[in-house]
């Protein structure tokens, strides 16, 4: 039986699992640190106020301005003309063609891992926003009127970004598996398809509504940008505390549901060929003998793992907010599900840099060199003479992986605490009913930490 | 009171990480034995200094046995053997080092372990995994 994740299709290289010493120290600092974290806690919130900063008027005008954004924006729609081009016009080797780790490893694990400490990236390059301000210009001076938008179905919230998100990430890690492969070309049809329904989305609800809620890219990369230290108000850029503008990113609906989808699916991958590879294993078996194609077995048995895994993933987090029902002087369920899911951000985030942190490394010397170069892989062209260049694999050990991916849960650990505990603070007046409430996160966030840290641990067993 | 439900969520949250350890120490432990059985089954004693070199055979373009995880160590010798019933190159990746090995031939494979990680061998024409390198620091 041959599997074929992305990881695999692109890289064919894969970390060693985390050795048992190093798990049962990480596990048990991240016990000692949450009761480190409940003893010495705070008594007033410190980042539900962005404590923002305005940078020099000359900064923000440069780069916030008409030009910068045009700019951007024309980049952002040539990457993905050349990502698409790549994909039906290159090489179907995944691992030689652009597309593949332009989309998914530059771009996909890019921008949360440098949103996360610059603010939102992906914005000012968003292609499909850029082609949506500029359609909206045109109509309006064609029509002489701004267009006419539905209204955003308040309800909706970001349930199509957090659906969407999953259907992105089943592309990438399930669609791919069996004989079929996980080629370009398919990724590039995806993507025109994607495109499509984006710009018809934001014809429908109009472009910057659709962005904040409905658009997946954006909706995933800003989720990551809000833990960041810059962000913009007022067409001015500022520096904000860390982490601060991660407080008010929930209060959409839907938004639970899509850290959900980022920690769900992350954790899927990493245990596909791990800690969940002899289930799917018996399932795929099982359904094969109903009948199935070996392609579709693989195919239903990870759909149904991953829907599984999203579906635990949810359920520990409602747990720990219903517990928090018990204190005295509670909020509503409804309203605490929405209040903490913003806290789950550090972790959906520590568990993307342990899992993809030196397959960015190794993968984007490869974008930086060949790929860059040769972008079709068809060895005819040569742009930056860097076509023969390869991945140097010595630039990280495999000790650097570890304590680069067992240091990552155990800050997105902190982090997370930190933010619950602000946040218990604001829903209880009572200092002891806030940290009461809080046995509760404790609980929420060793699990996901520690569950981390297994999936490391018997990663490719 | 406070003080008392602090002290129930320490010990269960203590008893949860002992039962994690052990579960992580154990899952390991039946981990590396299934690969030296399967390493050890088909081919003789894992690859070491002055040990039997494995050998992986090929037949039909699939490895017979399944694929096998072959371990060492960095700074040591790569060694093991291909022996195949078809004319195949064999491509060990990361390491990017390809052999031609004949039909009904064997060749042999040896070079210093510089990197870490995983990385497969594969037969290149048929893109089928025949072994696991695990280089562990």
């Amino acid at each position: 039986m041959k599997f074929l994740p992305l990881a695999h299709a692109l890289a064919s290289r894969q970390d060693l699992p985390v050795p048992a010493w190093l798990f049962a120290w990480g596990a048990s600092i991240v016990l000692v640190v949450s009761f480190f974290a409940l003893a010495a806690g705070w008594r007033s919130p410190r980042f539900e106020r962005l404590h923002e900063r305005p940078l020099g008027a000359v900064v923000s005008r440069v780069l916030l301005g008409l030009p910068a954004q045009v700019l951007c924006g024309a980049i952002g729609v040539f990457l993905l003309g050349l990502a698409v081009y790549a994909g039906l016009e290159g090489t179907e080797a995944p691992d030689r063609n652009f597309a593949l780790t332009f989309l998914f490893v530059t771009c996909w694990l890019g921008f949360p891992f440098f949103s996360a400490i610059f603010g939102d990236l992906f914005r000012p390059f968003n292609p499909w926003r850029a082609i949506g301000r500029v359609a909206g210009t045109g109509f309006r001076a064609i029509a002489g009127q701004r267009a006419a938008h539905a209204p955003y179905p308040e309800r909706l919230g970001r349930w199509p970004a957090a659906i969407g998100l999953l259907a992105v990430v089943w592309l990438e890690v399930v669609y791919g598996k069996g004989g079929v492969g996980f080629d370009p070309h398919t990724v590039a049809v995806a993507t025109l398809l994607y495109s499509t329904y984006t710009l018809a989305m934001m014809a429908v609800f109009g472009t910057e509504e659709w962005c904040e809620r409905g658009e997946v890219f954006s909706v995933y990369f800003g989720m990551f940008g809000r833990l960041g230290i810059f962000g913009t108000r007022d067409g001015r850029l500022e520096r904000r505390r860390p982490f601060s503008a991660a407080t008010t990113w929930a209060t959409i609906p839907g938004s639970a549901a899509v850290v959900i989808a980022s920690i769900s699916s992350t954790s899927f991958d990493g245990g596909q060929e791990g800690a969940f590879k002899d289930g799917i294993e018996n399932l795929t078996d099982w359904i094969e003998g109903l009948g199935f194609s070996l392609t579709t077995s693989l195919r239903l048995s990870g759909t149904v793992f991953m829907l599984l895994v999203f579906a635990g993933v949810g359920l520990i987090y409602l747990l720990g907010v219903r517990g928090m029902r018990t204190v005295p002087g509670a909020p509503s369920f409804a309203k605490l599900r929405v209040g903490f899911a913003h806290t789950l951000i550090p972790i959906a985030l520590a568990y993307l840099v342990a899992h993809y942190f030196s397959f960015f490394v190794f993968q984007e010397q490869a974008q930086f060199t060949f790929l860059l170069s040769d972008p079709l892989g068809t060895g005819t062209t040569d742009l930056f003479g860097t076509a023969a260049s390869g991945v140097d694999y010595t630039v990280l050990t495999a000790n650097t992986i570890w304590y680069v991916q067992v240091g990552a849960l155990l800050a997105g650990h902190v982090i997370g605490l930190m933010l619950a505990h602000d946040r218990a603070l604001v829903y209880w007046p009572d200092y002891r009913n806030a940290t009461a409430s809080q046995y509760w996160m404790l609980a929420v966030m060793v699990a996901f930490t520690c569950f981390g840290l297994y999936l490391l641990s018997v990663a490719n067993g | 009171m406070k003080n008392a439900m602090k002290l129930t969520v320490a010990v269960l949250a203590l008893v949860a990480a002992l039962a994690l350890v052990a579960c992580g120490s154990s899952d390991s432990g039946t981990t590396s034995g299934t690969a030296t059985e399967t390493s050890g089954a088909e081919s003789g004693k894992p690859a070491g200094k002055g040990a039997d070199v494995p050998t992986i055979e090929v037949r039909n373009g699939e490895p017979v046995g399944g694929v096998q995880t072959l371990e060492f160590s960095a700074g040591e010798e790569v060694r093991f053997r291909v022996s195949s019933d078809e004319a195949e190159e064999i491509h060990v990746h990361g390491y990017d080092i390809a052999k031609d090995v004949p039909a009904g031939g064997t060749i042999e494979f040896d070079f210093p372990a510089e990197l870490e990680g995983i990385y497969e061998a594969e037969l290149e024409g048929q893109g089928v995994q025949i072994a696991e390198l695990r280089i562990n620091p």
